[in-house]
């Protein structure tokens, strides 16, 4: 059964001369315990599809159905709380509140649903030591490296057991070696955890560790491919259709 | 604990600076307004008391008509009348003494020849005047002979406490004991001496008489008021008693009064600019946070969370800034009143005490300044509940939307200017000062309309210089970029130093004029003053004979003199003095509201008089009209032949008319008042015993000097407005911080942006120079817009002023420059000290400041 379904979804912004098409009658249908990729050339509405995914914009026209239902007659406060409960967000920048420690920080949607601190953090917690965050509990975002700050998004992305983890670009920000482990990551949640995983990258690399790459290319779905599993080649298969889609 | 709350706790804890900042402007607001609060009762009761005290006078006297004696009993049918407070029964004689009586030296001349004895009593007495002593104690009910003297008085005979004085009496000469010694006189008059009521009879030989009750009543400021207690007494008393009101025109008094007022209205302007400031703090943080406000709504924060967050900020800072406001107002407050009390005492003798602190005042503080931190905060936490998720996501956007605002504000801002200016025109002290308020509301709202094109030039002029050195884009971006945190700071200077400048005008601008006028009413050389100045109808004046001798002086060159007579006109109560219309401008003068000089002459013409503002008020009159004042011999048609203004009559309802037709129609010779003019250079000295020896057989009169008689009234109109100052500097300097705190938040705010520019390449130096120059050019705009506003905010505070008491605007010059130095300078150095910290940050952290 598709966790997320789309039906000509459209984005259109400014009015006019000025308008600019990003998501042009987007159908897709994304099953439960998926690890998908969005790809495409930059500025081709990968973004945008997130947050039209995620609640966080409202499309031009079309429905994004999450767990068969239309999100589009919920109010904020209906939103706010299934982005709370369903869907976790990584985003590549400021992604962390200043103020708050890791182990606050991946807190955030249980305590913001109101749980006890002490037990959302100790949930945070297991959360992190997974991630192997275990002696960086108390620290500060500013004190953390790009790739441990990522780390504790994700682990607040599944700390309130969303069924649902959007990242846009999560290792964008972040060297080589410190990408594959953050796609690692979420590779692992999605196949241990049962977790449907969205994730828009540029890098084939990383986008090799999906189960499916969907391709975009000015607002529309030009291309689908499904990986076989554990496949060497699956990076350099995927470099080159990004070259064709970008000729 | 809730996340809200810890969320708050930690941006105020992450953030000391910002919130100290925040936390101190709030703590300026409530330290005004408390301080002020505890400042102003304590000052003005204690000039209160001490007015009435000094010159002997409680606010009612009731003696019988012919002045005899009558039963102490009668206290007793005052008391209960409903709005009399208290009242008290005296015994009160002159003594004349026989010549050298103290100094036993008839080479000397004596500087004592009549006493006034009172008998007071002490059961109730002090609930009608103070006695604040300078040294000693004061009389107790089981003394006899003690006797409680003026310091002055212990000058001239010589005695110390514990001597022993005599005096004459009806049962032979006594020998009374000096116990306590009050503070000196100051008006002219007999000196007092005070002594047990049961002693004072017994040495008068009048067991159980008094010839005087005073008491104090209720309301006693409002005219119609004051009348229904003194017609419910003169029912009770009966006809053959007299009623003597002291006006309330007590020129002191009248200034407290006013000062009162203005203070008020500078107390709501620091209200307004301390909410203007959290207003603006609060306003940063959340434009600083959007991305942190919009991840908490991506990752399931609701709205009201996002709001509740800002105010729970502004509510613990609102907590503690009033807890902290209300502590150090406390000790601004006993500070003040511990420096006001060497001026005070060295011009009035008034001992001021330690402040008394209603707890009222302490919850109200606490109430303004909580609510006012959390109403500040409100609509920035509205604001920030209206930031999306997608906020988080995408590069700041500030400033989108403020070309649409500022035309609307401008529209706002011009409308309330007008108002402002259209009110100047009333001549309602109230509409007046709403005036005030609408302007200075125009000018912040108009600002940022101001600001931008400034913003842009400067931003262009900073580039420029700035070029060479590579920084130029970067540079010229701030002020232009963010047209909306420049026109904030901008608005603070403005408030903070408009408020400094409108009321240095206008202390300056009263003072200055009470001055010109005490030197133009009291000009002359000589005064010949009786015992209660303005208050005519209680003096016993002089026949003629007295001037002719004065005239007779050789060194004289003229003599004036004022008479009076009560009239009517309508229901008013009208003060007539009459005057000599050749001599009066030589000696005396008046200074002219509408009319000249030459129109002394009129007033020889049949029936003329000129009128004061007060009786071109209440009665509603103009030059040229013709009023009927009620004479002994009926209603007499007067003309309005100018409208003029005295010092002394200033607020009483007042007519001159010349002397002549003061004889005609109120049948009054009497000289109540004299002024003497010497010739050029006439030998001071003999001019000085001629006149003594003219005057001695009038007893009622003190001479004294001009000179010496202005000055004592300078020195306690100096002792109002030294009040003042101290007042003006607990506001001003609260707004001058509150001022450098908004120039300190714009450059904290900028921590990330100078990371960026050290990351660029700017050195040290650089990010030093170009800081300062845009906190001096920021400065330098506020100061001129706070100056302008000033200026003209005093105009109309003078101008409100000018309803009720003379005073003539007087350009601020010093005060503007003043403002000008102390605005640039702490433009400087707002922008020196955060900036050499700015420049000293490491990169890295300036850069993951946010
Ligand atoms: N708020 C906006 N207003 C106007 N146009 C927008 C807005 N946001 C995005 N766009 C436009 O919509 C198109 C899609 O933007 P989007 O951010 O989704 O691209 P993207 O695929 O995520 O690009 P990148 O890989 O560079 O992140 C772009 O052409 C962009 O210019
Ligand atoms: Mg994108």
């Amino acid at each position: 059964m598709s966790v997320i379904q789309t039906e000509n979804l459209t984005k259109i912004y400014g009015k006019n001369e000025t308008a600019v098409t990003a998501l042009d009658r987007v159908n897709i249908q994304i099953e439960e315990g998926e690890f998908v990729a969005v790809m495409g050339p930059s500025g081709c509405g990968k973004s945008t599809l997130m947050h039209l995914l995620g609640g966080l914009d409202k499309p031009t026209s079309g429905i994004v159905r999450i767990n068969q239902i239309s999100i589009a007659e919920m109010g904020d406060d209906e939103l706010t709380k299934l982005r709370r409960r369903k869907i976790g967000f990584v985003f590549q920048f400021f992604n962390l509140i200043p103020v708050l420690d890791a182990a606050e920080n991946a807190a955030l949607p249980m305590t913001l649903d109101g749980m006890k601190p002490d037990l959302a953090r100790k949930k945070a917690c297991e959360w992190l030591e997974r991630f192997g965050m275990a002696n960086r509990m108390k620290n500060r975002p500013d004190q953390l490296s790009g790739g441990q700050q990522q780390r504790v998004a994700i682990a607040r992305a599944l700390v309130a057991d969303p069924t649902i983890i959007l990242a846009d670009e999560p290792t964008g920000n972040l060297d080589t070696h410190s990408g594959d482990e953050i796609a690692g990551l979420l590779r692992n949640v999605s196949n241990d955890y049962n977790r449907t995983v969205i994730m828009v990258t540029h890098d084939p690399r990383i986008a090799a560790y999906a189960n499916r790459i969907i391709f975009l290319k000015d607002g529309s779905v030009i291309d689908e491919t499904i990986l076989e599993k554990k496949n060497d080649n699956n990076a350099g298969l995927v470099a080159d259709k990004m070259k064709k889609i970008s000729d | 604990m809730n996340i809200q709350f810890r969320l708050a706790l930690r941006y105020l804890s992450g953030r000391k600076m910002r919130t100290a900042l925040t936390t101190l402007a709030i703590v300026f607001g409530v330290l005004v307004i408390f301080g002020m609060n505890i400042v102003l009762p304590t000052m003005i009761t204690a000039i209160k008391t001490n007015i009435y005290a000094a010159s002997g006078q409680a606010s009612l006297t009731i003696s019988h008509i012919t002045g005899n004696l009558f039963d102490q009993s009668l206290v007793e049918n005052v008391l209960p009348i409903n709005g009399v407070l208290a009242a008290t029964g005296k015994m009160v004689r002159t003594i004349n003494l026989p010549k050298n009586y103290f100094d036993q030296d008839s080479e000397k001349p004596d500087r004592v020849s009549v006493l006034n004895l009172q008998g007071l009593d002490l059961d109730n007495v002090q609930s009608v005047h103070s006695f604040p002593l300078q040294d000693g104690r004061f009389l107790l009910p089981e003394d006899r002979d003690a006797v409680v003297i003026t310091q002055s008085l212990a000058d001239k005979i010589s005695v110390k406490i514990g001597d022993s004085m005599r005096i004459p009496t009806v049962v032979g000469e006594k020998q009374l004991t000096v116990v306590g010694l009050l503070f000196p006189r100051t008006l002219p008059g007999d000196e007092d001496i005070f002594v047990n009521l049961p002693y004072a009879q017994e040495i008068m030989n009048c067991s159980g008489k008094i010839n005087l009750i005073e008491a104090n009543i209720d309301n006693f400021e409002d005219q119609g008021k004051r009348d229904e207690v003194v017609n419910a007494i003169q029912e009770r008393l009966g006809l053959d008693f007299q009623i003597g009101t002291l006006n309330s025109n007590e020129e002191l008094l009248g200034v407290m009064d006013m000062g009162q007022m203005i203070l008020n209205i500078f107390g709501v302007l620091a209200l307004f600019m301390g909410a203007f400031i959290i207003f603006n703090t609060f306003r940063t943080i959340v434009l600083e946070r959007r991305y942190d406000i919009g991840l908490l709504r991506a990752v399931g924060a609701s709205r009201s969370m996002i709001t509740g967050m800002i105010l729970i900020e502004g509510l613990i800072q609102g907590i503690i800034g009033s807890l902290a406001g209300i502590v150090s107002g406390y000790f601004l407050g006993y500070g003040i009143l511990r420096l006001a009390q060497e001026p005070m005492s060295a011009f009035v003798n008034i001992k001021l005490g330690t402040p008394v602190v209603p707890p009222a005042l302490v919850g109200i503080c606490l109430l303004l300044g909580v609510s006012i931190s959390v109403l500040s905060g409100l609509i920035p936490a509205i604001k920030a509940a209206r930031i999306t998720p997608l906020d988080a996501l995408r590069p700041s956007v500030a400033d989108v939307n403020y070309r649409k605002q500022t035309g609307i504000f401008f529209l706002i801002g011009s409308i309330f200017i007008g108002v402002g200016i259209l009110l100047l025109f009333s001549d309602q002290m109230s509409w007046i000062a709403a005036g005030a308020f609408a302007f200075l509301l125009g000018l912040v709202c108009i600002t940022p309309a101001v600001v931008r094109p400034f913003a842009l030039l400067f931003g262009k002029i900073i580039a420029r210089i700035y070029h060479r050195q590579g920084i130029g884009e970067l540079a010229q971006g701030n002020m232009a970029r963010h047209p909306g945190r420049t026109a904030i700071t901008v608005s603070a200077t403005l408030l903070g130093l408009a408020v400094a400048v409108a009321a240095g005008t206008l202390v300056s601008s009263v003072s200055i004029s009470v001055a010109n006028l005490i030197k133009i009413s009291m000009g002359s050389d000589y005064l010949l003053v009786p015992p209660s100045v303005s208050l005519w109808g209680t003096n016993i004046g002089a026949s003629a004979d007295l001037e002719q001798k004065l005239r007779a002086v050789e060194q004289v060159d003229v003599v004036s003199s004022l008479r009076f007579a009560e009239s009517k006109v309508n229901e008013n109560s009208v003060s007539v003095l009459g005057i000599n219309p050749h001599d009066y401008p030589w000696a005396g003068g008046l200074t002219f509201v509408d009319g000249s000089e030459s129109d002394y002459d009129q007033l020889n013409d049949g029936r003329s008089m000129f009128i004061n503002s007060i009786f071109a008020m209440t009665v509603g009159a103009k030059k040229g009209d013709v009023i009927e004042l009620a004479t002994t011999d009926g209603r007499k048609p007067y003309r309005v032949a100018a409208v003029v203004n005295d010092l002394l009559n200033a607020k009483v309802t007042t007519v001159f008319i010349s002397q002549k037709n003061m004889e005609k129609d109120f049948q009054v010779t009497e000289d109540i008042f004299i002024q003497v003019n010497l010739k050029e250079n006439a030998d001071i000295n003999a001019a000085d015993a001629a006149i003594k020896t003219a005057a001695s057989g009038y007893d009622q009169f003190t001479v004294i000097s001009g000179k010496e008689y202005s000055q004592s009234l300078m020195n306690q109109l100096q002792t109002a407005f030294s009040g003042f100052y101290f007042l003006l500097i607990l506001l001003a300097v609260p707004s001058l911080l509150a001022m450098l705190n908004t120039l300190s938040i714009a450059v904290i705010e900028r921590t990330r942006e100078i990371g960026m520019l050290r990351a660029v390449g700017a050195t040290r130096k650089q990010i030093r120079l170009m800081m300062t120059v845009e906190g001096l050019l920021l400065a330098a705009f506020g100061t001129i817009l706070g100056i302008l506003g000033g200026l003209y905010l005093g105009f109309l505070f003078v101008k409100g002023i000018g309803t009720f008491m003379p005073s003539e605007y007087i350009f601020p010059l010093s005060g503007v420059l003043a403002a000008l130095i102390i605005g640039l300078s702490f433009g400087i150095l707002a922008a020196v000290i955060p900036s050499r910290q700015a420049a000293r940050l490491d990169v890295i952290r300036a850069l993951r400041y946010e």
